[in-house]
């Protein structure tokens, strides 16, 4: 059984972390990281070929991971695969031991080193979602035939509470729970005040009692950073209020603001109804997360 | 409409460059209104082609001819008195016009001058749109009139991706969030709970199920 | 060959498209302009500039003409709106064209009338020959000429 949802279900509030599979065949990168998350988080998103750069796969890397004791948690993307490959990925990885996935639309392919590929998109991510959950709790593909034996999966999906348009953010989170999401991984989350309101829709509408909602951080390496995510990242809200704060700091000290910040966010968010945890993409910062943890007072994690 | 656009010309040159007697053929029909190769479109690349063949001091014989429809054999089969004239044919159809043609004359080589783009509409003057994908399964009902399949980028079905943002499509801020429009549209017209059930997923059999599509209509038929 | 040849080469011939609005651009003025320059000029009157199908353009180039200008009226004089405008952008696009073949895109041209006391169509046309002077008889007419002199 997943670790993750053991640690959910135990009521805990849970820390996932993110990691990103080498541009490579070498497996020590992922030995690597994950000494450096061991101990310090409940689980780890690896994530598929993400922003469309050709990266090694998602599930071998989780593979990787769960040798080394810790509770993967596998990213597919509907990207680069068809319903077939996709439900065939998915028996795959529970065949392997991975017990969480997290069901994506992925980044288009337009943004990465393959522009010229072949976009398959043949589902969506609430459709995938869906196509999971029938899966594994009716023992049936798309279409229903019968499976031999159904995978043992904790379902997951992203929503972002700062896209638009607003109103139908909320819609879609409920699409999800309703197609059979067992958690919730956000964007990064630097707008608290709309993530605030944002939480409050879902309380409203009962969808906090039905799925476990991680809230997303990223910590800013420095103002050069934050501003490159305001600007260029689509769906990402960085207030102006954060960008001033790293302004402000020393060139040398913006890293421990930028800490300092996500630490701040962490512990707020614990204090948001209905959040459950918190998820770390600590973007080429993997060995901060560890220190990320204890700092937010998270450590030590639950057995 | 079918829309498409000129090839670079130097590819163009490249591919006629073997041959002697040129008949480039323009299409008076979708090609004619979305200014690629209608009658204008092939006297000026006709015109072209034959001074860049002066400047090289090669003699080429460079003629041009428009029908109607390159699709529709009853008007291809008006090349029949002069194609013998010609080794080979430089179409300003769309792909399809230039298999029918192709298909009339297998023994003449036929050279695309047009590269095919999409269905789409004339939005304006001198602005085309991809807004079909000829899916062989109409649901614009249910999302408004707009299609999500072809005017959204990942051809979701259930709401905007994260990346929607002022009504733009994260891909190119210049194109408009398909989900945005669909969106707007259907709160318009009172239906916004329309969207909030689980639109299952495409049949693309309808699409690509037996191979190429054909369509029979014993009613047509001679 | 002979002095008289070169002579013939290095005069350049230059194909005028003009809207009839134009000033002193009437039949009597056109022909006394004809009769001046002699074959180094052509003129073609047109009922509004954005009437020009640039195909004329190309095919003045093609056939006889080492350069061929469109003169058109100024902004906002148009009688047809904004005929002119459209005109300038095809024109643009025709140039562009040539230049993929080589052609010197200056071989090409439109000239908009001054809004302010409007020339006339002769002062106009020896503007554009002095401005296109410069240029070297075409590419495209080199072979044909050659050819069309053999008979001489």
């Amino acid at each position: 059984m997943s670790r993750f949802k053991s640690v959910l279900d135990q009521g805990a509030f849970a820390v996932t972390a993110e990691c990103g599979p080498p541009k490579g065949a070498d497996p020590d990168v992922i030995m690597k990281k994950a000494e450096l998350l061991k101990g310090k988080v409940d689980a780890v998103n690896v994530t598929d070929n993400q922003t469309a750069v050709v990266r090694m796969s998602s599930l071998a890397a989780c593979v990787l991971l769960k040798r080394q004791g810790l509770d993967p948690i596998l990213q597919a993307v509907v990207r680069d695969r068809n319903r077939i490959a996709l439900q065939s990925d998915i028996l795959g990885a529970s065949a392997l031991g991975i017990r969480n996935i997290l069901c994506l639309s992925g980044d288009h392919q337009s943004f990465g080193n393959q522009p010229q590929a072949l976009g398959v998109f043949d589902l969506d991510s609430i459709q995938f979602v869906q196509v999971v959950q029938r899966m594994r709790d009716q023992g049936a593909i798309l279409g229903g035939e019968r499976l031999s034996r159904a995978p043992d999966v904790f379902i997951g999906a992203a929503a972002n509470p700062f896209g638009d348009p607003f109103n139908f953010r909320l819609v879609r989170l409920a699409k999800k729970v309703a197609a059979g999401a067992d958690f919730i991984q956000t964007q990064c989350i630097y707008n608290l005040e709309r993530f605030e309101r944002w939480m409050a829709m879902a309380r409203e509408r009962g969808l906090t009692e039905k799925v476990h909602i991680l809230g997303g951080v990223t910590p800013l390496k420095s103002a050069g950073m934050a501003k490159y995510m305001k600007k260029k990242v689509a769906g990402m809200d960085v207030p102006d209020g954060i960008i001033r704060r790293m302004d402000g700091a020393p060139a040398k000290t913006q890293a421990e603001e930028g800490l300092k910040i996500c630490v701040e966010t962490i512990q707020r968010l614990r204090e948001v109804r209905g959040v459950k945890g918190v998820h770390i993409m600590a973007i080429d910062w993997e060995d901060m997360v560890g220190e990320l943890v204890e700092r937010a007072g998270l450590l030590p994690r639950p057995n | 409409m079918i829309t498409a656009e000129q090839k670079p010309l130097d590819e163009i040159r490249e591919m006629i460059a073997p041959y002697k007697r040129i008949l480039v053929l323009g299409c008076g029909s979708c090609v004619a209104e979305c200014a690629a190769g209608g009658e204008k479109e092939t006297g000026m690349l006709a015109s072209i082609l034959r001074m860049a063949a002066k400047m090289e001091g090669r003699e080429v014989l460079i003629n041009e001819k428009t029908l109607e429809r390159q699709c529709v054999k009853d008007f291809v089969i008006l090349l029949d008195d002069i194609i013998q004239d010609y080794d080979a044919l430089l179409s300003l159809g769309c792909g399809a016009g230039v298999q029918a043609v192709g298909d009339c004359f297998p023994e003449i080589p036929i050279i695309p001058a047009l590269n095919t783009e999409f269905l789409g509409e004339t939005k304006d003057q001198g602005l085309w749109l991809e807004n079909c994908l000829g899916c062989g399964d109409c649901k614009l009902y249910h999302f408004g009139g707009i299609c999500p399949l072809a005017r959204c980028s990942k051809h979701l079905l259930n709401g905007p991706c994260g990346g929607s943002v002022g009504g733009k499509c994260e891909i190119n801020p210049e194109i408009p969030c398909a989900w945005q429009l669909i969106i707007d549209r259907v709160e318009q017209q009172g239906g916004f709970e329309r969207l909030e059930g689980i639109f299952p997923p495409k049949d693309w059999s309808k699409k690509q199920g037996l191979g190429p599509r054909r369509i029979i209509r014993e009613d047509q038929q001679r | 060959m002979g002095s008289a040849h070169m002579n013939d080469r290095e005069r350049l011939t230059v194909a005028f498209f003009y809207c009839r609005n134009i000033p002193e651009s009437g039949e009597t003025e056109r022909q006394a302009l004809e009769k001046e320059y002699g074959p180094s000029i052509r003129l073609f009157p047109i009922p509004c500039s954005g009437r020009l199908d640039p195909v004329h353009l190309l095919s003045a180039l093609e056939k006889f003409a080492d350069a061929a200008y469109l003169i058109a009226c100024p902004e906002g004089a148009c009688r047809y709106f904004e005929g002119n405008r459209r005109a300038g952008k095809r024109v643009e696009r025709t140039k562009e064209m040539i230049a993929m073949i080589g052609l010197e895109p200056e071989r090409l041209g439109m000239v908009i009338n001054t809004k302010k006391r409007p020339k006339g169509l002769g002062v106009i046309t020896a503007e554009i020959l002095e401005r296109v002077k410069s240029l070297a008889p075409s590419p495209v007419l080199k072979n044909s000429r050659v050819e069309e002199e053999k008979p001489l």
